[in-house]
């Protein structure tokens, strides 16, 4: 049903995607020439109790894209993030990463992959024994990089995410949309062409997360795809951009300018 | 360079961990170095055993094979030509009569009975060094059998004690690599479980580091070097209380435990401080390592 929906969508047949989502499993890497950026085919994730996560999971991202993963507690968002950083494997079907298949990677290829990836969470991940600085530093300091590229790189992230002022102050003396910044910046400094954010608005007031919002259009709009789940439906509302439902482990509607409730009724009265 | 800022972020990071959790890492040294004073003070014994059963194994390696009076000498030689040439042989001396009464009256014991006979009683010999303990039997079973020997007392071979000392050797050394053994699993077992408590303290510091594309090595790196530390440490705090204890001890117990032949031995010290600076860093690097690969997973 997905990607029935998703065939038909008109914005999709416009950007010329991949054929590889209305064929069979079996089929053979899809074309990436620079176009699509994420592709699930047939993913599925069985948890050791038996609980089925993903369902037959068919999405597609191109390059360039910013998209929505909305829908209820449980439904399988982090559990598509989890897989899509590799954090765990899924049980059936293919995930290809700017044309590489994730479940096929070795793991000492793994930190390699990762430094292509932004990645930003709702708890923000910051070492509290560090300063902005040295959070947004570490990692460049993982890599071996010298103090001179540190510093260059760390100052152009801070620029970005208009923290500079704040680079010797330690997290519990920021507010929460300030350490979401400079866990933006921390995911920045490896110049990521792919962001990936679960739920980074959860902890904020409406204002700030609007504000970090800002932030990701920016980086979306310097040419970086993004990819956040989300249950911040004003956000989803406001910025019209794809949306995608997961509910129940499955996409059960893809939108390219969807709106948070809509998306849920639509899906609702399908049920 | 690269790897040289990788050593000192990782050498930074044991540091910095160890004292984190100076507790537990407290409690880890403390607990090798007592492993290590065991292992030492079996390293001691059995240094010193060794020295009395290499001892005893020299002396009774050499067996005597005693010549007839009618033998010619020409089959003497025959037969000593044929000895060395066996490759479990180490050499042969050939004893003759008036040598071997020169012997037998230069010990004390023996003087009333010289002083009571005449001529020259005692037999010719042929004294075989045999190269393995375990090859005494065979090569008392060719004496016993050639010809030319005495055949009252062809041989001074003493089977039975000689099967009880090849005995008692292995045995000894079973033992000692059983304490070993016993020693290195539970050492590895504590600094693997100091690793753990370090790696729960500092699991956020992990969890970031895979976020941002650490390799798996540069994440494990600093528990190993904090797993050598703790074991040097160990080592060292074991040598020197070894050390500081080791004449005083042999000197007080020497008379008492008479039947461990204690001796103070300084050329042993530098082989005792090796072994223990090794293992102590081996065991260190085992246990963090086992550990690492246990809870540290990218």
């Amino acid at each position: 049903m997905a990607f029935i929906l998703r065939r038909n969508l008109p914005w999709r047949r416009r950007s010329g995607a991949p054929s590889h989502q209305t064929t069979h499993l079996s089929v053979i890497a899809p074309d990436f020439s620079g176009r699509t950026v994420i592709s699930f085919q047939h993913v599925w994730k069985r948890y050791p109790n038996g609980t089925d996560a993903l369902r037959d999971i068919n999405l597609s991202v191109p390059e360039g894209d910013f998209v929505f993963l909305v829908g209820p507690s449980g439904a399988g968002k982090s559990s598509l993030v989890r897989l899509l950083i590799r954090e765990e494997r899924p049980t059936k079907g293919k995930i290809f990463v700017n044309g590489v298949e994730l479940g096929r990677m070795k793991r000492r290829k793994l930190p390699h992959f990762r430094r292509k990836v932004g990645l930003v969470f709702q708890d923000f991940k910051l070492l509290p024994q560090m300063t902005v600085h040295e959070n947004v530093a570490f990692a460049l300091r993982v890599l071996g990089e010298s103090r001179q590229v540190i510093d260059r790189r760390v100052a152009r992230a801070l620029d970005t995410v208009s923290l500079h002022g704040k680079l010797g102050k330690y997290p519990r003396e920021l507010s929460g949309g300030e350490q979401q910044r400079v866990a933006i910046a921390r995911a920045l400094v490896h110049a990521p062409r792919l962001m990936i954010a679960d739920e980074p608005t959860g902890n904020l007031d409406p204002a700030t997360a609007w504000e970090i919002m800002q932030l990701f259009l920016k980086i979306n709009a310097d040419g970086a795809t993004v990819v956040m789940a989300t249950h911040n439906r004003e956000i989803v509302d406001l910025l019209r951009r794809r949306v995608v439902v997961i509910e129940d482990g499955q996409v059960v509607r893809d939108d390219r300018a969807g709106r948070y409730h809509e998306a849920l009724q639509a899906s609702a009265l399908r049920a | 360079m690269r790897l040289f800022r990788h050593l000192l972020f990782a050498l930074n990071s044991a540091w910095q961990s160890f004292w984190r959790n100076a507790g537990v890492s407290v409690a880890a040294v403390i607990s090798i170095t007592l492993i290590l004073i065991l292992a030492g003070v079996n390293l001691l014994l059995g240094h010193a055993l060794a020295g009395v059963l290499d001892s005893y194994k020299t002396r009774v390696s050499v067996i005597s094979i005693s010549v007839s009076d009618q033998t010619p000498l020409a089959t003497v030689y025959d037969f000593k030509q044929q000895l060395e040439a066996d490759p479990r042989v180490a050499g042969v001396t050939f004893v003759t009569k008036d040598e071997e009464l020169q012997r037998f009256s230069a010990d004390p014991r023996n003087r009333d009975l010289i002083a009571n006979i005449e001529g020259n009683p005692v037999p010719a010999k042929l004294e075989v060094h045999v190269k393995n303990l375990s090859d005494v039997d065979a090569i008392n079973n060719l004496g016993r059998t050639w010809r030319g020997a005495d055949r009252t007392d062809p041989t001074d071979y003493q089977g039975d004690f000689i099967a009880r000392m090849v005995k008692l050797s292995a045995w000894l050394t079973l033992a000692g690599y059983a304490l070993m053994a016993i020693l290195v699993v539970v050492s590895v077992v504590i600094v693997m479980n100091t690793i753990r408590t370090a790696v729960y303290h500092r699991r956020q510091e992990i969890e970031v580091m895979k976020l941002v594309g650490a390799t798996e090595w540069f994440v494990r790196g600093p528990f190993v070097i904090e797993g050598v530390m703790t074991g040097v440490l160990a080592a060292s705090l074991a040598l020197g209380l070894l050390l500081g204890a080791y004449r005083p001890f042999v000197e007080r117990f020497r008379a008492d435990l008479f039947f461990i032949p204690l001796s103070y031995d300084p050329r042993f010290v530098s082989t005792l401080g090796q072994d223990l600076f090794l293992g102590g860093a081996l065991l260190g690097a085992m246990g963090s390592y086992i550990g690492v690969r246990r809870f540290v997973r990218i």
